[in-house]
């Protein structure tokens, strides 16, 4: 086990039902992402990338493998810890942004923050520093029917950046919006994810923001094709 | 701040009331299931007040006049088993009950039922109580016309003021022929009227002379307390000395004639079944509406859960719920139907509406929502988190 890494998953398999109507959506993936990296995971539609990122977010369990989670075995904890893993570790922002549509924007955020631990009045102040951060300051109380589709989503990136956990989780981020506002959302979520520190993996097939990643893992057929390190990695690198 | 694990968590107290007001928000959002919900809460309540005020009011007519008698002691015949089922008895209870020690006071009382008849033809059924003047221990009360001096007068009777229609119309001094005997009206009685045939007061020897009871019979003996003495006390030394009669303590006869009614008749089954009945409804919508509320919200459920809720968390959310449901539904469904009751106040019905019964609906609708809420629950424990990703 690797304390560097902040995801390493060994010889990952997924096979849903049993008999014959199992189905195997992966066929023992082997994914490292080291701490810091922003990854995204592509693939066609079926090819084991969201059963993936969903054993990665702790929310499905695989048929057989290893996964570690910044050093911590995530399988040995068993499944009444999970909740308590991905609340620690974990930042989710979902393809149809799954805000609690009762409560306002801020509130979204706040209910994160105090189930991390934070107080009332420190979570009211956090959760306006991260809607200024996307932008939203001056929509705080608005409910998110209230809300363009890209604003929700940048407080869904609010939402899962709260309270700072290390790994951000993402699922198709800019499937539900136009090709400029999903460009925008990939890049806002990239530039906080930088500045604070998080390491991503998203989810897409959107080729319109490959080249925001690190780096790019195939996926088909259940199985990791090869991964490459975009220009814009080799670009940042090079910086001073 | 620079991203890392998270090592802080939220107490329970907290937890509580995170969920508490996510509860409420999701309730207030979804407002027209939150209405269906109260709606069957409020129809539960008032299905079932209304059911058992009814009830109690019953019982409460059936034991008026024991309650409002000012006897500490009733001596009643050996097999009695209701108030409205006097039989004859011998006088020399009297006697002996007036000499026991402790018995302040010891009165006859006659009981039974007359036939009045009423101008124009037809007979109305009334139950003659005749008490012994000045005492007056076994009424009448709730006068509201007329004094009770004048039953001593020959053939004077205090009827109910609402009957005075059926009557025949029937006035201060008015006359009627009542079993075959010329008797007149001195004054009214409101509301005196029980399961049955409505209260006519008399003189005691002007009852015995309608009743046509024998000079060395009566019905009931009525005992009052020395000072000092216990209804119970009282009741033990009379036990001693009069084995032949059942000797109760008023609160005893009364417990007597409600499990009479109760155990003998098919009231208490009927009024029983339509409150539960009232209750079945309410479970039904309630734990629908709850259910349907969640199959709605499976998905914000799902990602309470992904983001780190427990199973227990989201209890808290449809348990608050339920409460919230309950009381709000309860106290809606109390004020309506305490107005209900209002309303429909008459001689002949009331609707008790004890504080006991106000209290005791506010718990039996706080489990009936937490039970009905359990349905979702299962629901909600079964969504899996990974829901959010498909």
């Amino acid at each position: 086990m690797n304390d560097s890494l902040a995801i390493d998953a060994r010889a990952i398999t997924k096979t849903y039902g049993a008999g014959a109507l199992a189905f195997t959506a992966l066929k023992g993936v082997d994914f490292v992402v080291n701490r810091g990296e922003f990854v995204m995971l592509v693939g066609p539609s079926g090819s084991g990338k969201t059963t993936l990122l969903s054993i990665l977010g702790c929310v499905l369990t695989p048929s057989s493998g290893s996964l570690s989670l910044f050093g911590r075995d995530v399988i040995a904890a068993g499944e009444r810890r999970l909740p308590d893993l991905r609340l620690a570790n974990i930042g989710f922002i979902f393809q149809g942004h799954n805000l609690v549509a009762s409560l306002s924007a801020i509130e979204n955020i706040e209910l994160l923050l105090e189930l991390r631990g934070r107080s009332r009045k420190q979570s009211r102040i956090e959760a306006m520093e991260l809607l200024s951060a996307v932008g939203l300051a001056d929509k705080f109380d608005r409910r998110p029917s209230d809300l363009s589709g890209g604003q929700r989503q940048r407080v869904a990136i609010a939402r899962a950046l709260a309270a700072s956990p290390p790994l951000i989780l993402a699922d198709e981020p800019t499937a539900s919006l136009d090709a400029s506002s999903g460009l925008a959302i990939t890049e806002l979520l990239r530039r906080l994810a930088t500045e604070r520190g998080h390491t991503v993996v998203v989810v897409t097939h959107d080729n319109r923001i490959y080249h925001l990643a690190d780096r790019i893992v195939r996926i088909e057929d259940g199985l990791i094709q090869g991964g490459e390190t975009t220009d814009q990695t080799r670009t940042q690198r090079a910086q001073p | 701040m620079s991203a890392g694990p998270i090592t802080t968590r939220a107490s329970l107290l907290t937890r509580l009331r995170v969920m508490s007001a996510i509860a409420v928000r999701m309730m207030l959002h979804d407002r027209l299931k939150s209405i269906g919900t109260l709606v069957g809460v409020v129809f539960a309540t008032l299905l079932a007040n209304q059911q058992a005020g009814t009830f109690m009011g019953l019982l409460e007519k059936n034991t008026m006049l024991v309650a409002n008698t000012r006897a500490d002691v009733w001596i009643v015949p050996r097999t009695l088993p209701t108030l409205q089922q006097a039989a004859p008895m011998s006088i020399s209870v009297l006697h002996r009950a007036q000499v026991t020690p402790g018995v302040a006071w010891a009165e006859p009382l006659a009981f039974g039922g007359a036939s009045l008849k009423v101008p124009g033809g037809g007979t109305e059924q009334l139950t003659v109580v005749g008490t012994r003047l000045p005492r007056g221990a076994g009424g009448p009360w709730n006068i509201v016309r007329g004094s009770i001096n004048d039953l001593r007068e020959p053939g004077a009777l205090f009827f109910e003021n609402a009957e005075r229609v059926k009557y025949g119309g029937m006035n201060l001094r008015s006359q009627r022929e009542l079993n075959g005997r010329t008797v007149h009206a001195v004054g009214f009685t409101w509301g005196l009227i029980p399961f049955g045939p409505a209260y006519a007061f008399a003189e005691y020897d002007t009852a015995r002379d309608l009743l046509g009871l024998d000079r060395d019979q009566t019905n009931f003996v009525l005992v009052g307390a020395q000072p000092g003495q216990s209804p119970e006390q009282l009741r033990d030394a009379l036990r001693a000395r009069l084995p032949d009669a059942q000797v109760l303590t008023s609160r005893e006869f009364e417990s007597k004639i409600r499990r009479y009614l109760l155990t003998q008749t098919a009231i208490g089954v009927s009024f029983g079944t339509s409150t539960l009945f009232g209750l079945l409804v309410g479970f039904v919508i309630v734990a629908l509406t709850m259910f349907s509320s969640v199959i709605d919200n499976l998905r914000e459920f799902g990602t309470l859960k992904a983001i780190g809720a427990t199973n227990w968390d989201l209890a808290i959310i449809l348990l608050v719920q339920s409460v919230l449901f309950a009381l709000s539904g309860t106290l809606l469904g109390l004020a309506l139907v305490s107005r209900i009751a209002e309303g429909i106040r008459s001689a002949n019905l009331a609707l008790i509406l004890p504080p006991w019964l106000y209290l005791g609906t506010f718990a039996v609708m706080t489990l009936m929502c937490i039970s009905a809420s359990s349905l979702a629950l299962i629901r909600v424990r079964r969504v899996e988190p990974g829901m959010v990703f498909r």
